[in-house]
C-alpha cells in the first residue's frame, strides 16, 4: 500500500471538520471549552436541604408578628445565668498582644 | 419544631449558596485560565483572580449531609439520609418503594 503524505492527511482532517462542523484542533490544544459547556451545578446544589420554617425568619419577613422562640429564649437565659456565675465566655482581646493565646506557656 | 440544623449543616448551606452565587464568574475565569490559545499573561491574571475567591465558592467544599440529622458519613445519596435515618424511615414506610429484604 502506498503511503500517504502527512500533509495530505492533515488536509483531509481539516476538510472533514469543515464538513461535519466540528472544531479543528490538530495539536489537541486545551481550549477551556469544557468549563463553559458543563452544566451549572449551583441551582441543584441549593435545593439539597429542604426548606424549613424558622421563627427568626418569620419574624424577619413579617414585621409585627413577634413570635416567641422558646428554644432561643432558653439558650439566652442559660448564657445569662452562666455569665452571672462567672462562667461566661472570656472577653475578646483588643489586640494580638493581650490574647490568651499569647500568654500561653510553650 | 423540627430539630435545628447544626453548625456543619449551616456551613454547608453557606457553601452551597456561595457556589451558586459565584459559579458563572468562576467558570469564566476558569475558561480564560485554562485556555492555552490565550497569552500567558492573561491566563496568569485569570488564575490570580480565581485565587481571590473565598473558600466557600468552590464546589468541592460542598458535602451532601444527612437532611435529618446533619451526619456527614454514611449518607445515601439517593435519599439524602444517613444509614440509620434511612433504616428508621424505611421501616416506618416513609420511603416509597423501599422494603426490608427477606428471602
Amino acid at each position: 500500500m502506498a503511503s500517504v503524505a502527512p500533509s495530505r492527511i492533515a488536509a483531509l482532517t481539516r476538510l472533514r471538520s469543515i464538513i461535519f462542523q466540528t472544531s479543528y484542533n490538530p495539536t489537541s490544544q486545551r481550549t477551556g471549552a469544557k468549563y463553559l459547556k458543563r452544566r451549572l451545578r449551583g441551582p441543584s446544589m441549593i435545593e439539597y436541604y429542604p426548606n424549613e420554617l424558622s421563627i427568626s425568619a418569620l419574624n424577619k419577613n413579617f414585621r409585627g408578628l413577634d413570635l416567641v422562640d422558646e428554644y432561643e429564649e432558653k439558650r439566652l437565659q442559660d448564657v445569662a445565668d452562666k455569665k452571672k456565675r462567672g462562667k461566661g465566655a472570656p472577653k475578646k482581646a483588643k489586640s494580638a498582644a493581650d490574647s490568651r493565646r499569647a500568654q500561653r506557656k510553650r | 419544631m423540627p430539630p435545628r440544623p447544626n453548625a456543619r449543616v449551616l456551613r454547608d448551606i453557606k457553601a452551597r449558596k456561595g457556589v451558586a452565587d459565584n459559579e458563572i464568574s468562576r467558570r469564566a475565569y476558569l475558561y480564560v485560565a485554562r485556555n492555552q490559545s490565550l497569552p500567558a499573561q492573561v491566563r496568569y491574571q485569570a488564575q490570580l483572580q480565581l485565587n481571590t475567591f473565598g473558600r466557600y465558592t468552590r464546589p468541592t467544599t460542598v458535602k451532601n449531609r444527612c437532611t435529618e440529622t446533619g451526619r456527614g458519613r454514611g449518607v445515601m445519596g439517593e435519599f439524602g439520609l444517613c444509614r440509620f435515618q434511612f433504616r428508621m424511615k424505611a421501616l416506618a414506610g416513609e420511603l416509597p418503594g423501599v422494603q426490608k429484604a427477606s428471602w
